[in-house]
């Protein structure tokens, strides 16, 4: 017995927390372009979901390649394992670049106004908020690819991690073509 | 209802996450519900082809009943005569002028070094030594050495390594899946060049080409188009070149 599960076997557990954290996140800079006058902390709470939607992201790479070297392979699931890797890494990349630079926003016109007196001009902020906006739909559009693939082996070809001995009852990865599965 | 249901994800969350079994403890004996779902599961597996009985041999059946260590053992033996077979036919091929041919044969060796050591690595972990029996093997014109070469490597893919696998996720041990599931790749990209090899002999004599083994799981290609290893995950720069 360990108390400790074993890396492979926390990819179910780690990979639903960046999905649902990342799409929240730009939730709370829309908010900020509609309530100007709370819009400093909208922007530091979106801030801090971004940046432990990333967290979960290396998270959830790093214990999906553990899992994956257990998974056993049909062409169809390697040709599914393959994509979903490189769109979650892919993914993983584009969020720690995007956060890096919704952090860098945040400081600009945050922290640096009350540090040192300059402030932004008006409408700059707002401006760079849409364009960031702009900028992390394509981020969400990886992710939720990234997240349907995981689905696909997961609902349509009966891949899961193993999480204990008696928790792999289900039959190996079968070769089907019936209509993708739910994202997961 | 919708009241209960998350309060049973939540136990099924904590009991099956937290409290996990990394046993290395192998069960001697298999309860006959045990067997029946070993069955299942071995019914509903070879996925490639319709080459072999779907229904579990009673080459799987020994595998089944044997420990995982013993099943790691009987595959560290396997691979490091297929490995020295491998190098033996890769001479003949050479001697016939099929360079490419023997450039596989090559290739594949490596591969089964690789799979070899994998397998010693977790024999070693469950406090065992590796033994291999190395026998001399026959050599025969390089068609025949393929033909041989294909069979031993479905037999591996599609009977001996499943069954290994389904007695070793009974028993827990993640090592073995791993280094199972790395070899049982493998296998399949091997018999597919092989494959490629007999269907095209002709064409395949000359000089020696350039194959490329991963060095963690002997996934083995004719060329690297990808970034990371398929089977394994490993940066492709872990690939060796073998000629």
């Amino acid at each position: 017995m360990s108390l400790i599960p074993p890396w492979d076997a926390l990819h179910p557990l780690v990979v639903h927390f960046p999905i649902a954290l990342l799409i929240v996140a730009p939730l709370f800079v829309v908010a900020a372009l509609v309530w100007r006058r709370g819009s400093s902390w909208l922007l530091i709470a979106a801030l801090a979901i971004m940046v432990l939607g990333t967290i979960g992201a290396l998270l959830a790479v790093s214990t999906g390649e553990s899992a994956g070297e257990l998974a056993e392979r049909t062409p169809a699931v390697a040709a599914v394992l393959e994509e979903h890797e490189e769109l979650a890494e892919t993914t993983r990349n584009v969020f720690l670049g995007l956060t890096a630079l919704f952090a860098a926003v945040v400081v600009a016109s945050h922290v640096l106004p009350r540090r040192w007196g300059s402030r932004m001009r008006p409408g700059v902020l707002p401006a760079l908020q849409i364009v960031f906006l702009a900028l992390y739909g394509g981020g969400v559009v990886l992710l939720v690819n990234a997240a349907h693939q995981g689905g696909r082996l997961v609902h349509e070809f009966g891949v899961t991690a193993m999480l204990s001995p008696s928790a792999q009852p289900g039959p190996p990865p079968i070769e089907r073509t019936a209509a993708h599965g739910d994202d997961d | 209802m919708l009241a209960t249901r998350p309060l049973s994800v939540l136990v099924a969350v904590a009991t099956g996450a937290l409290f996990v079994a990394n046993g290395t403890a192998s069960p001697q004996t298999t309860p006959p519900r045990q067997q029946q779902q070993q069955r299942d599961r071995l019914r509903q597996h070879d996925p490639y082809s319709t080459e072999v009985d779907a229904a579990v041999s009673a080459e799987q059946e020994k595998y089944l009943k044997a420990t995982t260590l013993e099943n790691l053992q009987t595959a560290y033996d396997g691979e490091s005569n297929a490995a020295n077979r491998y190098l033996a036919f890769a001479k003949k091929a050479d001697q016939e002028g099929y360079g490419k041919v023997g450039s596989l044969f090559r290739a594949a060796a490596r591969a089964e070094q690789i799979h070899a050591a994998n397998h010693a690595e977790v024999i070693k972990t469950l406090g065992a030594v590796p033994k291999a029996e190395i026998v001399q093997p026959e050599v025969k014109t390089t068609k025949e050495n393929l033909e041989v070469a294909i069979s031993g490597e479905l037999a591996e893919r599609q009977t001996m390594y499943p069954a290994m696998m389904v007695r070793a996720r009974q028993d827990g041990q993640r090592q073995a899946i791993r280094s199972f599931n790395f070899a049982m790749t493998a296998e399949q990209g091997h018999a597919d060049l092989y494959r490629k090899a007999l269907t095209n002999l002709e064409s395949w004599r000359g000089g020696p080409v350039d194959f490329f083994v991963c060095t963690v799981c002997g996934y083995t290609v004719e060329k690297i188009d990808f970034r990371k290893c398929p089977s394994c995950f490993i940066p492709a720069e872990e690939y060796v070149k073998v000629s």
